[in-house]
């Protein structure tokens, strides 16, 4: 490829960061190099023959590049690479460790909203979605990719400070006898038995019950 | 045991420590992947993914794919490191009992072998015989979560 003999160092820490499957090729740029590194990509599937070039990836200055579209197939396996450029001279290519988009991507908290009457509070909880090509493509819920996920509910009573916990496979979740006109926080979170996998806790959507109509 | 699930293949019904396995694996794949530098072959994927295979050859293929690693994989995976070779053994005694019970619904007929799986077995050994018996053993190994993920 007409390229120079190949004396810089090599970029470090080439490695996918993946949420939700939105898979970004990372990497830190080569040791003792300032600015004006241009880099290229390239990524091959696991266990097929060749490299395959990432046009949009090509001469950049920038230490990342989106990779999704490519590494979308879950059920696939893929390396990724990257060369540096600076002043005429080029480095080696650096790979990735194998990357498996089910297993080592990172998964967002649900969406949770609540409702509330009197004595009992409603969630529904939502997964979030494959990373897709554009807003109009088709959407793939997390709970298509993994059919095992189950939700953690954390309910706090803001009054009492006293805190239940629920592990749900379904999505909608009341929670009976509660005090009327009370505050209570709800929290939730992703399991994914296998492969283990679980979100962080979403933040806390707090609602009161209603007050007591006979009171 | 931890993480036992209940698999359905067909009639053919086993309960399997798949947390267990996984973890294990999940433990060493970065040290085992490490030390497979052919990127251009796979011996579970090659040519057809695992998951292009027929539900009603499930059993089949799993079975044949269990006996594989008890029998092929794990007794050529010695390595330098202690630590990998107990999370080896650790792994291999999972799939011993697993290969087992799928031996028992072989047995009891549960678990017929069709046309398709007895080609893509015979092209997974194919792939594996392709390579010198360590390379193809630790690739092989690398691989576990391909055959774990397309079980599940």
């Amino acid at each position: 490829s007409g390229e120079l003999y190949c004396s810089l160092p090599k970029p470090r820490n080439v490695h996918f960061e993946s949420i939700n499957m939105k898979n970004i090729l990372h990497w830190s740029a080569p040791e003792g190099t300032g600015d004006g590194v241009l880099y290229k990509v390239k990524y091959s599937v696991y266990g097929v023959g060749k490299w395959i070039r990432k046009p949009e990836c090509r001469n950049i200055n920038r230490t990342w590049c989106d990779l999704s579209s490519e590494t979308s197939d879950y059920e696939e396996q893929y390396y990724a690479s990257v060369k540096a450029f600076l002043n005429g001279m080029c480095s080696d290519w650096m790979e990735t460790t194998r990357f498996n988009p089910l297993t080592d991507t990172k998964i967002d908290p649900p969406m949770v909203s609540v409702s509330s009457t009197e004595k009992s509070i409603s969630i529904i909880l939502t997964a979030p979605e494959k990373w897709k090509r554009s807003s109009e493509g088709e959407s793939v819920s997390l709970l298509q990719v993994y059919p095992g996920l189950q939700y953690n509910v954390s309910v706090l009573n803001k009054k009492t400070k006293k805190r239940w916990f629920f592990s749900i496979s379904n999505n909608t979740l009341v929670v009976p006898w509660l005090e009327p006109g009370t505050a209570y926080c709800v929290s939730a979170q992703i399991h994914v038995t296998t492969p283990l996998l679980h979100s962080g806790f979403s933040k806390e959507y707090c609602i009161a019950t209603l007050k007591d109509k006979t009171a | 045991t931890a993480g036992n699930k209940i698999f359905h293949f067909g009639s053919c019904r086993i309960s399997m420590s798949v947390t267990e396995i996984r973890s294990g694996f999940t433990a060493i794949k970065a040290n085992i992947q490490a030390r497979d530098p052919v990127r251009t072959l796979s011996i579970l994927s090659y040519p057809h993914s695992l998951h292009k295979v027929k539900s009603s050859d499930r059993c089949c293929i799993t079975h044949h794919l269990f006996n594989f690693y008890v029998d092929k994989v794990f007794k050529h995976c010695k390595t330098e490191d202690s630590y990998v070779n107990r999370k080896i053994s650790s792994i291999a005694n999972s799939f011993l009992s697993v290969k087992r019970k799928l031996g028992q619904c072989h047995e009891q007929k549960k678990c017929m072998c069709g046309q398709e799986s007895t080609e893509k077995f015979n092209q997974i050994l194919a792939n594996y015989e392709g390579l010198n018996v360590t390379s193809a053993a630790i690739k092989s190994l690398g691989e576990l979560d391909i055959l774990l993920d397309w079980v599940e």
